[in-house]
Formats: structure tokens, C-alpha cells, sequence
């Protein structure tokens, strides 16, 4: 008996397992893919990091073999490629160029930094959508319905460092409200928006579809009040959406958060790598890259699971 | 008798040019212009220093004032549409002919190589356009040539996707079917019957992407790794009058405007192009 039922629930597991396991092995192929990509693009340059330093201060070609050979320059790049994975998953980026000093205690201080920047304004952008999305549907308000279509051609044509730019004058210098550099308030409301600007448009036609469904129809139908059938019937139907879209936002949140850091003075990751590609610092180049875009596929990864284990016409 | 079109589709189909799509044109013809005749118009040379005219405001003599180092902000301003227009420009046909080529081999020559190529394509498109644009200026230097290359490669994916998608939705119909009983084999029908479709919806992403191109080019201006210091683009014009904001925020507010409009006309166009190719799909997307 047992045998029976195990062999009957066992390929059900599987079924539901499998989508899983695919997800978290495209995953880590994309984080490979991105290693081997940033690895052999970092080969293109001309010179080395050994060549960096030699014209900076005096060393003989002895030395600079020397040390080529300290840090493993001179082995196949698969080889290379290989032990910089190892030790980086071990969170060693190796040393700074410009600053002597391990990549790993850059990243230390700048990736709290950015994280509290990207996570204020993701949330930002999400209730900002979700509130003007939910409003302009159960009023019908013309002013939030307008609202809609104002933040998604914002997103679409104003590029956020302009904004940014004209916020500073019209905040910060014309009106003295707010400090220029440090303050996290303009850049957020900037990044929120546009985030906001990239998914209220279809998070609306979704909650306006949703909104003339049956069983919303059945709950206005019963007496419950509106904020009732708002919660618990209207507003559901939007996370799978939201879910969906939230890896646009994430995308394009990194180039917001890279120039939000460089206008702003924020010293996140953003200015981290930006201050690396002027300086040419290889090693800081890299990791910042790599950091970067595998934990973008690592959040698109992880909403692309919870949105299969929300939505059930995603197993499917 | 008259065509039984649905009743949405016909506003769309015979709306004609919208007031906003006429501003938008006029706009862009505006900037096309100006940069066009750039050299005649410009009343000083856009590197020149008038160290005795800094953060000047704007006047007679300099209709938009000048920057820190007391170059003319609108003749910077006309020369540097030139540079703007053409990276950003070259930037989405570089795309469209990469990314469609490389889709139309990678379906011509049968499944297998369909999803060995586009699992490459996948990969591309998992790094975000800004990240593969700075890593690959990284790579090839800094420059109006590689910000090209580095805006058609980043932006390729979506033509790729859009072959992709067109080939797969006409490859189940009736009439490929027909041709390929018919004796057609994969390439013939690629060529004869669904290159024609292919047309429409490339079109219409290049329309898409191409202010998503500008706003790139210009944030990697900004980033100070669009082009060389003696070619001015707008993005540039921002990062470097950003310090002297203070004292002449004219220096600033002239590109940022210059971009907001070219930006937004372009965006409009696009809209208005996606609308007029594509009015019975309004919700298929791009991708």
C-alpha cells in the first residue's frame, strides 16, 4: 500500500519540484554565464593590473613578471577564471589597485549603503503604484487615472539623472529645503517614481479587468463595503502581477541607483564601480559588476519562485 | 458596404496624426535641424574658453549664457545634438541590424541552434543595458564608437526576441503550413513568407527602444564615459555644469531640457509608430 501511494505522490513532488529546481539551475547557469562574460570582456583590455602599477611607480621587468606570477596572471584564463570564482564565493575579491586595500571591505561598507537605498525606493515605487493603481480603479477619480499615464511616460522619457539634476536646483538651492549630497529623500521619491512609472500602467488595466470579474461582482453583490472587497478581493488579483513586473523594476533600478549614487554622493556600490572604471582599478571593476548583476539574477530567481508558488496557472 | 473592422481598432486605424504626435515631430524635426546645421549656426566654437565670461548668464551676446570654464552653452548645446542624436541613433541600428541578424540565423538553422543561440541572448539581456554598456566601454575605451557598439549590443536581445516571437506565432498558420506541404523547407518559408511579417514588429521596437537608446547614451554621458572631452554631448553638459549648479544653473538647465524634449518627442513617435504598424495587437508587447 505504501509503495502505491509513494509511487503515485511521488511523481506529483516531482511535478511541483521540477519548475524549482530549473529555476535555480538557469539561475546559476546566467551567474556563471555573467563571471565568464565580465571575466573574458576584463581580457580585452589592454594591459594588466601589473601594467597599472608598473607605469605608476618603477618596476623592472623582473619584478613585473615577478608579481604577474604572484597573482596568477600568467596561468590560462580558465585557470584564473576558475580561482577568482573560488575565492570570491569565499567573499575574497583580492586587493584594491588604487587603494591597497581588499575589495571585500570596499564592498563591506557600500553594499549596506545601496541596499538601503534600492530597498527604500523599491518599496517606494511599489506602494506608490499600488495606491494610484487601486485608487484610480474603485473611484474612477480622472486626477489619478491621469496620474497613471503621467508616471509611466516619466518613466519611459525622463531620464532619471535629469530629474535628479533639476530636483537639487529646484529643492536644495531654490528653495532650501533639503540638503544636496548625503540626503536619501530626493533620490528615493526620484527612483520610487520612476520605478512606480514602469508598472502602475499595467497593474491598473490588470485591477480594472479584475475589478469587473465575477467574483468581485458577487462581493459588491452581498453588502460587503468597499474597502472590504477592495482587500480581500481586488487587491490579490494585482501581486502575481506585480510579482511578474518586479524584475523590470529591479533591472531598472541599477542604473538608477548608479546615477542616483554618483549625482547624489551616495557611497554605495554605484560610486564604488564608477570611481573603479575612472581609476582603472581592474579587481574593484569586477567584483562590483559581478556582485551586481548575479544578485540581480539571484532577486529575479527568488520572485520568479515565489510568483510559481503564488499563482497557481504558473505550474502549468 | 464597409469594412467590418472591431470598433476599437477602427478610432485607431482612422484617428490620423494626434496634436501631441504633430508637437512631438515638430520637436524632433526641430533638434534634427539644429544639429544639422550646427557648424553655420553656432556662434562660437564649443571648446572655446572665455575666461573672462565664466557662469555668465544668458544675454545678448551668449543667448544661453556660459558654463564654469565660459564656453558658449548654445553653441555647445547645437554641436553636441550632432553627437547625441548620432551615438543614440547608431546605437538602436546597430541593434536592430545585430539583434535581428543574429536571430534570423539562429532561427534559420533549426532548433537546436535556435536554443543554443538565444540561451546566449538570455544571458546578454540578464545583465542590465547599463551594466553591459559600462562593462563593455570598460573593455573597448571610452568614446563615441564604442558607446555605439555598446548600446547595439545591449539592446540587441529585443530584436532577437522580436524575430523570435514573429517567427513562432506565423510558423503555426495555415498558409506556412501550406508551404511547407508544399516542399518549402525552414529556410525557404524564413525567407518568402515570414521575413515580409518580421518587418512590422522590428519597426515598431526600434521605435520602442530608440528613445530607451538616447536616455542610455546620455546617463553614460553623464557617467562621463560617452565620449571624448572635446566632443560636448548633452549628457556631458550635465555632469559637468552639476558642481556649478549654484552659480549658473543655466549651464545645466539648457541640456536637461534639451533632453527631456528630445526624449519625451521620441517616446511619443514611438508610440504613435507602434500604434499605427501594430493597432489590432495594442497589448502583445515586445517581448
Amino acid at each position: 500500500m505504501a509503495a502505491v501511494t509513494l509511487s503515485r505522490a511521488f511523481p506529483r513532488l516531482l511535478a511541483r519540484l521540477l519548475p524549482v529546481g530549473l529555476a535555480l539551475a538557469r539561475m546559476a547557469a546566467q551567474a556563471v554565464g555573467i563571471v565568464v562574460i565580465v571575466f573574458l570582456l576584463a581580457r580585452l583590455i589592454p594591459g594588466d593590473a601589473v601594467d597599472v602599477k608598473g607605469l605608476e611607480g618603477d618596476l623592472t621587468a623582473a619584478q613585473q613578471s615577478e608579481l604577474r606570477h604572484q597573482l596568477g596572471l600568467d596561468r590560462p584564463v580558465a585557470e584564473q577564471m576558475a580561482a577568482w570564482s573560488w575565492r570570491a564565493l569565499h567573499g575574497n575579491f583580492g586587493d584594491s589597485i588604487r587603494f591597497g586595500r581588499p575589495v571585500s571591505g570596499m564592498l563591506a561598507t557600500a553594499v549596506p549603503e545601496t541596499l538601503l537605498f534600492t530597498g527604500l525606493s523599491f518599496a517606494f515605487g511599489l506602494l506608490l503604484a499600488a495606491g494610484v493603481a487601486v485608487g484610480a480603479v474603485t473611484t474612477g477619480n480622472p486626477v489619478l487615472r491621469g496620474l497613471v499615464n503621467f508616471f509611466n511616460v516619466w518613466s519611459v522619457a525622463l531620464p532619471t539623472f535629469c530629474v535628479g539634476v533639476v530636483g537639487i536646483l529646484v529643492f536644495s538651492i531654490w528653495l532650501n529645503w533639503l540638503p544636496v549630497f548625503g540626503s536619501l529623500v530626493l533620490p528615493v521619491i526620484i527612483i520610487g517614481i520612476d520605478s512606480a512609472g514602469l508598472i502602475v500602467k499595467p497593474l491598473y488595466e490588470e485591477l480594472a479587468e479584475a475589478a469587473t470579474s465575477a467574483h468581485v461582482r458577487t462581493a459588491r453583490a452581498k453588502g460587503l463595503p468597499g474597502w472590504r472587497v477592495t482587500l480581500r478581493h481586488l487587491l490579490p488579483t494585482a501581486v502575481p502581477v506585480t510579482l511578474a513586473l518586479s524584475g523590470l523594476v529591479l533591472t531598472s533600478l541599477v542604473a538608477g541607483t548608479i546615477t542616483m549614487e554618483v549625482l547624489f554622493g551616495l557611497p554605495g556600490i554605484g560610486s564604488l564601480m564608477l570611481n573603479a572604471i575612472h581609476g582603472r582599478d581592474y579587481p574593484v571593476i569586477q567584483a562590483t559588476i559581478v556582485v551586481v548583476a548575479v544578485a540581480l539574477v539571484a532577486m529575479n530567481a527568488a520572485t520568479d519562485l515565489l510568483h510559481r508558488l503564488i499563482d497557481p496557472r504558473m505550474s502549468s | 458596404m464597409t469594412l467590418a473592422l472591431p470598433s476599437e481598432a477602427r478610432g485607431t486605424v482612422r484617428r490620423g496624426i494626434s496634436p501631441r504626435t504633430a508637437l512631438a515631430a515638430l520637436a524632433l524635426a526641430l533638434i534634427v535641424a539644429l544639429a544639422l546645421a550646427a557648424p553655420l549656426i553656432a556662434p562660437f566654437d564649443p571648446l572655446d574658453q572665455d575666461l573672462l565670461a565664466l557662469n555668465m548668464p544668458p544675454g545678448p551676446a551668449h543667448w544661453l549664457g556660459t558654463d564654469h570654464m565660459g564656453r558658449d552653452v548654445f553653441s555647445r548645446l547645437v554641436i553636441g545634438a550632432r553627437t547625441t542624436l548620432i551615438v543614440g541613433f547608431g546605437g538602436a541600428l546597430v541593434a536592430f541590424a545585430l539583434g535581428a541578424g543574429f536571430g534570423l540565423v539562429a532561427l534559420s538553422f533549426g532548433r537546436w541552434a535556435e536554443a543554443a543561440m538565444f540561451a546566449v541572448i538570455d544571458l546578454v539581456r540578464a545583465l542590465p543595458d547599463v551594466l553591459l554598456a559600462l562593462l563593455l566601454i570598460v573593455a573597448l575605451g571610452a568614446g563615441a564608437g564604442p558607446v555605439v557598439i555598446a548600446l547595439g549590443i545591449a539592446f540587441a536581445p529585443f530584436f532577437a526576441y522580436v524575430a523570435r516571437a514573429t517567427f513562432h506565432r506565423e510558423s503555426v498558420k495555415d498558409y506556412v503550413a501550406a508551404a511547407r506541404l508544399f516542399g518549402g523547407g525552414r529556410l525557404h518559408v524564413l525567407r518568402l513568407h515570414l521575413a515580409p511579417n518580421l518587418a512590422g514588429g522590428l519597426v515598431t521596437q526600434a521605435a520602442i527602444l530608440l528613445p530607451r537608446c538616447v536616455v542610455t547614451e546620455s546617463v553614460l554621458s553623464f557617467l562621463g564615459l560617452g565620449s571624448s572631452p572635446d566632443a560636448p554631448t548633452w549628457g556631458r553638459m550635465v555632469a559637468d555644469a552639476s558642481r556649478y549648479i549654484e552659480v549658473s544653473p543655466h549651464a545645466i538647465l539648457a541640456p536637461v531640457i534639451a533632453i527631456i524634449v528630445l526624449t519625451l518627442s521620441l517616446s511619443i513617435l514611438g508610440e504613435a509608430v507602434r500604434r499605427g504598424l501594430d493597432p489590432l495587437r495594442e497589448m502583445r508587447g515586445g517581448m
